[in-house]
């Protein structure tokens, strides 16, 4: 096991409101964590420190042991931590193949040549199941397609920990279904850690090991997912205090 | 009719140096949404660096023209990596340093090279007779060719290399394309120097068929300008179809109508694509 990355009183404010605030975390090699809290409990902006896209005023963030706190994005995620977005964003003026192909090249050898990387990279969206597709601009995708090629082109920079922001959201229940069951082989097969914001309770309750509740940027409790769903201060962050 | 089809000749030849000039243009705004106003007088250097390469230290012109080009493609780097880089984020600040550049880089041209126009030595002489229908220089017609190539090689390297993926990438969204890995630090260092070195192209390209002066630079970058809103921001093809256009009407004004106004029909088709068509030929209307 052994952990794969490791938080200590992250802080980020933006202006006059605290984002995050303190927060320590880690994960386990191989877990899956769910990450909850109600709208604007710095669920997202977590995900921005872990990826780089905002630097924390305060704490540390080490990832296989080594500080990544002020990386910038690429270099992040060339040591193996990529995410997909709350709201897709593939490159739409591109084909698909294209799309997973820059997660390829993003990984830094340009040498290695152009045609192992397609073969590379048609393999990936056979396996988020989108072959077919490959030239298909990314643009006239579904909603669930877009996802896909997102998660594909996450996987083609090889991580070792993914960041997912609310996949399931704007999928039918049929949809999410397939979702899980790519999650779960992603898991599985590939191995990865997976760290997961989600609103859709069923799900993430069902499939995670450990649940994270943020609430206005701090950690107000952590443990498995049925310690979690009695805990009072959790139900008070999500339904109001009670009168009680 | 053979002096019509020359002057059509003409335009078409200028016009594919136009179409380079601008796609440099267009890369770095593209990129980097950095408006190079010292674009013009990076050809103008070019201009002079291969006629003194090739004047005053002897080297033979085909070899000081990439020279010219390389030697502008390193201070397209070093003016990203020294004067731009700081600027990112801040479009106004990139905007009002190229513009104090284009003035500085103007003037030193003026104190290094002196006023006089200078033109480097034609590669070829001799003129060819098209089709039996006039006589056309061999001079022109070899830059014609070279332009092309220069064409094709950047369809090439934006369409099909590592590169143009990273480049259209990081247009469409700088923050992702980082967040999959995309070096876009070095990427925009690159690209500011190939957008640097295609007015360099130009500049080498065009300076044995009219001279360069240290004047003539805001000119260069004007019409570089006025391709690009022509073709539409973004679109390399707008580039190439911009350029011509631009090329064969001024060569057909100045033929037909008069010289002097020359450069007043650049102007005329920028006023009337912004009144009836602000986003180009072959750009993307933005609400």
């Amino acid at each position: 096991m052994g952990v794969i990355i490791e938080g200590k009183g992250l802080t980020k404010s933006f202006g006059g409101l605290t984002a995050v605030k303190k927060v320590d975390f880690h994960l386990n090699k191989g877990e899956i964590v769910g990450l909850i809290g109600p709208n604007g409990a710095g669920k997202t902006t977590l995900f921005n420190l872990m990826s780089g896209v905002y630097h924390p005023e305060e704490g540390t963030l080490s990832f296989n042991g080594m500080e990544i706190t002020s990386l910038k994005s690429f270099e992040i995620c060339r040591l193996g931590i990529a995410r997909t977005f709350q709201i897709v964003r593939p490159f739409l003026k591109m084909s698909c193949l294209e799309n997973v192909l820059i997660g390829i090249i993003g990984r830094g050898d340009p040498r290695e040549g152009i045609k192992a990387k397609g073969e590379e990279a048609r393999k990936l969206l056979k396996f988020v199941s989108l072959e077919g597709h490959e030239k298909n601009s990314a643009n006239n995708l579904t909603l669930i397609e877009k996802k896909r090629l997102e998660m594909a082109r996450a996987l083609a920079t090889q991580p070792r920990l993914l960041l997912l922001d609310e996949v399931l959201a704007g999928l039918n229940p049929s949809e999410i279904l397939q979702a899980l069951e790519l999650i779960e082989v992603i898991r599985t097969q590939l191995k990865m850690t997976i760290f997961w914001i989600e609103h859709v309770m069923g799900a993430i309750m069902k499939a995670s090991d450990r649940i994270i509740v943020l609430d206005q940027g701090e950690k107000i409790k952590e443990g498995r997912p049925e310690e979690v769903v009695n805990d009072s201060k959790v139900i008070e962050a999500y339904l109001g205090e009670s009168d009680a | 009719m053979s002096e019509l089809l020359m002057y059509l000749t003409n335009g078409i030849v200028i016009g594919v140096i136009n179409a380079i000039s601008a796609i440099g243009v267009s890369l770095i705004v593209g990129i980097m949404k950095v408006v190079n106003f010292a674009h013009g007088e990076l050809y103008i250097f070019a201009g002079y660096f291969s006629y003194h390469l090739s004047v005053s230290l002897g080297v033979p012109p085909l070899l000081a023209m990439p020279l010219s080009i390389f030697l502008i493609f390193l201070i397209g780097i070093g003016m990203e990596r020294t004067l731009i880089r700081p600027t990112y984020g801040d479009e106004m600040y990139s905007l009002i340093i190229t513009f104090v550049l284009s003035i500085v880089l103007q003037n030193a041209a003026l104190l290094i090279f002196g006023p006089y126009p200078q033109k480097p030595p034609n590669w070829v002489t001799g003129a060819m007779n098209i089709f039996g229908l006039y006589h056309y220089g061999n001079q022109r017609i070899l830059s014609f060719f070279i332009s092309i190539g220069v064409l094709l090689s950047i369809f090439y390297l934006i369409k099909r290399t590592w590169f143009g993926k990273s480049i259209r990438a990081i247009s469409q969204d700088r923050e992702m394309a980082a967040l999959v890995g995309v070096d876009h630090l070095k990427v925009n260092m690159l690209a500011f120097g190939l957008g640097a070195a295609l007015a360099g192209a130009a500049g080498v390209v065009l300076s044995p068929i009219f001279p360069v002066t240290p004047s003539g630079s805001s000119s260069v970058s004007l019409n570089a300008f006025i391709v690009v809103v022509l073709g539409g921001m973004g679109s390399l093809k707008g580039c190439v179809v911009g350029g011509l256009i631009l090329g064969i009407l001024e060569n057909l004004g100045a033929a037909y109508i008069s010289t002097m106004y020359r450069h007043i029909f650049g102007f005329i088709i920028l006023i009337l694509v912004l009144v009836f068509r602000p986003w180009g030929l072959f750009g993307q209307k933005t609400q």
